[in-house]
């Protein structure tokens, strides 16, 4: 007498979500598998449960309503800090600010170099020489445009403005596309309002991605010689050019940040996918 | 340059290399608290005493992931945040708010209008959950962790963390049934005609 074929034994609601995230042992995944194939019952809760999962993973990822800092009156004593570094607010938000009149490049065309902080701005930084851990990329030749027309913001379908609290100043940044090809030029457009000359010349721009690994991020070189009024600044970028590692396919962040007076910081991202 | 130079630089007092670390995490690890807590500013909160923390204690990392390290400290304070009797805020509207990670934004405001009722459903479907379940399923379907590295923030064993997942899964999907007509689709007893 020919027996009944067999279904594996029915897969419990932990399994059904770990099957989901691909995290169970290959037998045990076979198993679920060979199961939910033949019982349209647990089909119809593994869907349910992926569904779920994915209404969950669709909400959006926030902005942080302001930048965060290491903390300027740390307990921590930190050995190498010139005398008087590390005792402000300021001098915070200084860390990662690079004289960009100081950032070598290798000419025309763009080469990306590791760049050297040569120092900090505004009074007591001091000086200190180290590496910069990120690499840093000069614009296309030519591509450098002060107050452009606004056709790029006008036309972009991706972009974004910050304000502060009081709506007094405000950070915009637009791309030409929102999606790039690995061996494509990224333009973007920075625009501020109600910024002093300072506070726009501390514009710092990354294009950054988190990997399972950690992450890292490539410094866009912002111009050397910007207007005072109004921050208003175009220009295109080589994506080969910024020597990104492999895979360079992926969703990557553009950032922009500016330090303000009150320390509050204006920063704006906006999501960007190159593609293979 | 990956975690692992930039934790040993800011273990040598290096603030550069810290900063470093805060941009890389201060979007997750603040999504992460916001999911937790509800309102901005105290994620915001949040995430500035986790990176001070961390900065504080950064030398007494050894060989742990700096990422799930950073991720615990975070959800400690945010365990805190309910101890001291606080409690989940009400996320602003979406509309207001800044809002990274979705692309091109729908220009369709029938579209964008229902998109935020789905998200405003899905965020009051994880406040209901317990924070331990909560947590875990924050940490897998926002952050989108592994189920190790789950395990290493909560320092619970793997299949805790299975089941914590499962169990919030079904929880949030038990309540979106409620509003069919925006998810259809985790209804289980829908069947196929």
């Amino acid at each position: 007498m020919p027996s009944e074929p067999r279904i594996p034994t029915e897969p419990t609601l932990e399994e059904l979500s770990a099957y989901l995230d691909h995290e169970l042992d290959d037998g045990t995944r076979a198993r679920v598998a060979e199961h939910v194939a033949g019982c349209a019952d647990c089909k119809l809760r593994l869907d349910g449960l992926r569904q779920t999962a994915y209404a969950i993973r669709a909400l959006p990822m926030e902005t942080p309503p302001r930048t965060f800092t290491v903390p300027a009156t740390s307990r921590r004593s930190v050995r190498w800090a010139p005398a008087g570094w590390i005792g402000g607010v300021a001098a915070a938000m200084l860390i990662i600010v690079v004289g960009v009149t100081h950032v070598p490049f290798h000419g025309p065309g763009g080469a990306a170099s590791t760049g050297t902080v040569r120092g900090g701005l505004g009074q007591g930084a001091g000086s200190f020489a180290q590496g910069a851990p990120y690499r840093q990329v000069a614009p296309l030749e030519g591509s450098m445009h002060y107050a452009p027309d606004s056709a790029l913001s006008a036309s972009s379908s991706n972009s974004k403005t910050v304000m502060d609290q009081s709506s007094s100043r405000s950070l915009t940044i637009s791309t030409d596309a929102a999606s790039y090809h690995a061996s494509g030029v990224v333009t973007f457009h920075v625009t501020t309002k109600g910024l002093s000359a300072e506070e726009a010349s501390s514009v710092r721009i990354f294009l950054m991605r988190e990997t399972g690994q950690g992450g890292y991020l490539v410094r866009l070189a912002a111009p050397s010689n910007a207007p005072a009024f109004p921050f208003d600044y175009q220009a295109a970028y080589s994506i080969p050019q910024m020597q990104l590692p492999a895979p360079v396919a992926g969703n990557y962040t553009l950032q922009v940040t500016i330090d303000t007076s009150d320390h509050a910081g204006l920063v704006a991202w906006l999501p960007l996918t190159i593609t293979p | 340059m990956d975690d692992r130079d930039l934790v040993g630089r800011a273990r040598r007092g290096d603030p550069e290399a810290f900063t470093q670390l805060i941009m890389q995490y201060q979007v997750p690890v603040y999504n992460m608290a916001l999911r937790m807590v509800g309102r901005p500013d105290d994620a915001a909160d949040i995430a500035q005493e986790a990176f001070t923390r961390a900065w504080e204690k950064i030398r007494t990392l050894r060989d742990a992931p700096f990422k799930s390290w950073l991720f615990q400290i975070a959800a400690n304070l945010c365990y805190d945040h309910f101890r001291r009797g606080r409690r989940y805020g009400e996320m602003p509207d979406e509309e207001t708010n800044k809002v990274i990670g979705l692309g091109i934004a729908t220009p369709d405001p029938q579209e964008r209008a229902e998109a935020r009722e789905r998200n405003r459903l899905v965020r009051e479907s994880i406040e209901a959950l317990d924070p331990d379940m909560r947590l875990a399923i924050v940490l897998r379907d926002v952050n989108g962790m592994a189920y190790e590295e789950i395990a290493g923030v909560l320092r619970v064993p793997l299949g805790t963390v299975k089941s914590r997942i499962a169990r919030a899964r079904a929880q949030v999907q038990e309540h979106l049934q409620q509003y069919p007509d925006f998810f259809p689709s985790t209804r289980e007893d829908a069947r196929a005609e």
